[in-house]
């Protein structure tokens, strides 16, 4: 049961700055890491690892500052970009591996229990070249808790994953903070897996903190142009582009409305429902079918707009250049840069 | 007013596209290719034929009565081994230094490694006797410290080391370089020490390149000749060797050959031949065979 406490955070790597970043980890909490890349995700977590020195600020655990630690000391399960297994060696063997650094009585057992957990038990003596991505991403997970760590922290775990490996990596997340009692960081570019097994939220952009959110708050009120897309806002207009000439009205109406970095909305639906607020014409560029609706791009001022035709849509579909109508609900603007 | 037609804007099953044109290769273009390739293996493999065929097969093997003949491959093969030692020792720490560390004057290091490639081995020796004549300083440390030079083994392993180790250099600095870094830092993260991560990651990893760096290394300091010319042409015993006074196959065959004595400059050469072929053999079988650690875990092909 340990707590981490990262304080005014700041390192430098080749000419990238990174910090301050501040971050609070009760046991068992899960804080996903997003932002575009280049935002300094990697960065603060090879920080906190140990591989990159600390410039500023400090790095608590339970209290204790390990800033200057060295990697090994510091009882973190580091699970890198591309997962860093060995590839001379087995499931088994890379599973082992922290054992035997440690000379820990009782590693067969143990070893054969997390072979078990991860359903690893067939896979054992296979070397991680002849493994699926799932497989791999299960043998990198079990290495790391056999090292009994105080803070996982993953980089991009879902990278390279089929769906159904995706499903069951989650569960295998669900099931380790049960399990484990640790807290968990990961760097992830996916919303379904930072919603799904998240409850903090920090987005870098930059180098920078963000700012940090719950699941709430991050829908609500997402802090910048890669948070609403992140969390699923199909329309999203930074301030540059609304503020390009020639004026539109649609880009007027917008910019009058959006915040220091611009403006995220849902997409409208079609037909428009009615409203006070005015009505937009825009020229189909795609159309595209899916389980929520018909998806509609349109091009109205210069600007893509997305729509949504809410199912059961009547054929025929808007068809290429087809003129379509659509209300943008001045109550489902997000403007951009406001803090939360 | 038509309806949306998906088919108008995804016609990649379009029935009408043309069958595909199966790719040929030109019959002239074939045998451009064999002919040139089979040139170059015919000169590879003409001189050593003639080799072989030149003297007798029994005068091959009755060389091996010739106790001068068998003092002289076994030092050279006890040399060129000391050799590859100081190539372990010296050339693969060299070799990791450049491949993990930035430091300013990297590049000359670099063009350094690349020198003794370049420079004719005779001038490699003419350097090297220079340093070492009578008079001095090196001269004077080494004859203290009871390590001669000149016309001994130190000199021979001296020469080898200079002209061979630079494919252990470089090819352990692309094997180091190759082990991916994230690897390295999982193990750390998992409680290895710097130097645990080196042994059980870093080393095991990059084993295969460098022990094809040390093969080269080998071959190249068992045929050298040019430098030992001028360095040491006899090898009087003192040092790491007690044997009697004998001298390195390439020089022994290049006296027969100076005296006129052919059949016997042919038939050494192709015993020496055999033992070569036969080291070379047997690493690259321990190699295909898998019980050399470098193998696990690769897909096989």
């Amino acid at each position: 049961m340990t707590h981490w406490v990262v304080d005014e955070l700041e390192t430098d790597l080749d000419h990238f700055h990174l910090g301050p970043v501040d971050l609070d980890l009760a046991p068992r909490r899960a804080l996903a890491v997003l932002g575009p890349s280049g935002a300094g995700k990697t960065t603060l977590l090879r920080t906190l690892a140990g591989f990159l020195p600390v410039r500023q600020g400090r790095i608590l655990r339970d209290g204790v500052e390990i800033s200057d630690w060295l990697p090994e000391e510091r009882g973190l399960g580091y699970v890198p970009q591309g997962l860093g297994l060995f590839p001379h060696r087995t499931a088994e063997g890379n599973i082992r591996y922290p054992l035997e650094l440690r000379d820990s009585p009782g590693a067969d057992g143990r070893v054969r229990e997390l072979l078990e957990r991860f359903h690893l038990t067939a896979l054992a003596r296979r070397y991680p070249a002849r493994l699926s991505g799932g497989e791999q991403q299960r043998v990198a997970i079990a290495r790391a808790i056999a090292a009994s760590p105080e803070l996982i922290v993953w980089d991009e775990p879902w990278q390279a994953l089929d769906v159904q490996a995706r499903y069951e990596l989650g569960l295998v997340f669900h099931e380790l903070r049960e399990s484990e009692r640790v807290p968990v960081i990961v760097v992830t570019h996916d919303p379904t897996l930072a919603f799904s097994i998240a409850d903090a939220f920090v987005v870098l952009g930059n180098g920078r903190v963000r700012g940090h959110y719950d699941a709430t708050s991050l829908l609500r009120a997402p802090p910048d142009a890669f948070g609403a897309r992140f969390v699923g806002f199909e329309n999203v207009y930074d301030r540059a582009a609304l503020e390009a000439t020639p004026r539109s009205p649609l880009r007027a109406w917008l910019l009058e409305r959006a915040g220091p970095d611009g403006v995220a909305l849902t997409a409208p639906t079609h037909p428009a429902p009615s409203g006070t607020d005015p009505l937009w014409e825009g020229t189909v560029r795609s159309a595209r079918p899916g389980p929520f609706g018909l998806t509609v791009e349109v091009l109205a001022d210069d600007l893509l707009v997305t729509l949504r035709v809410p199912p059961p849509w009547s054929p025929p579909l808007p068809f290429l250049g087809e003129r379509l109508r659509f209300r943008v609900d001045s109550a489902s603007l997000h403007p951009l840069g406001t803090p939360p | 007013m038509g309806g949306f037609d998906p088919g108008r804007v995804a016609d990649g099953n379009s029935p009408a596209a043309p069958p595909r044109r199966r790719w040929r290769t030109g019959p002239y273009w074939l045998a451009l290719q064999l002919v040139l390739s089979a040139s170059l293996l015919l000169l590879f493999l003409l001189p050593i034929i003639a080799l072989f065929t030149y003297a007798p097969v029994s005068r091959i093997f009755s060389e091996l009565s010739n106790a001068q003949v068998r003092e002289a491959l076994w030092f050279t093969f006890y040399a060129s081994g000391i050799a590859v030692l100081g190539a372990v020792l010296f050339a693969i720490p060299l070799g990791y230094v450049l491949a993990r560390r930035r430091f300013i004057g990297r590049s000359v290091v670099e063009s350094l490694v690349a020198l003794p490639v370049v420079v004719p081995h005779l001038l490699v020796g003419l350097g090297l006797f220079f340093l070492v004549i009578p008079g001095t300083p090196l001269y004077h440390l080494t004859q203290a410290l009871g390590i001669p030079i000149l016309n001994s083994i130190g000199g021979v392993v001296l020469v080898m080391v200079f002209v061979s180790a630079p494919y252990t250099v470089l090819a352990s600095e692309l094997s180091f370089r190759a082990v991916d870094g994230r690897v390295i830092e999982a193990s750390r993260s998992l409680g290895a020490g710097a130097a645990t991560a080196f042994l059980t990651v870093t080393f095991p990893l990059a084993l295969r390149g460098i022990v094809a760096g040390l093969l080269l290394t080998w071959a190249r300091a068992v045929s050298e000749i040019g430098g030992l010319l001028i360095i040491a042409s006899f090898v009087y015993p003192g040092g790491l060797y007690s044997g009697p006074v004998t001298t390195t196959v390439s020089i022994f065959v290049y006296n027969l050959f100076g005296q006129g004595d052919l059949q016997d400059a042919a038939a050494v050469s192709s015993l020496f031949l055999i033992f070569a072929f036969a080291i070379f053999l047997l690493v690259r079988l321990g190699e295909r065979s898998g019980w050399l650690p470098w193998h696990r875990g690769e897909l096989s092909p």
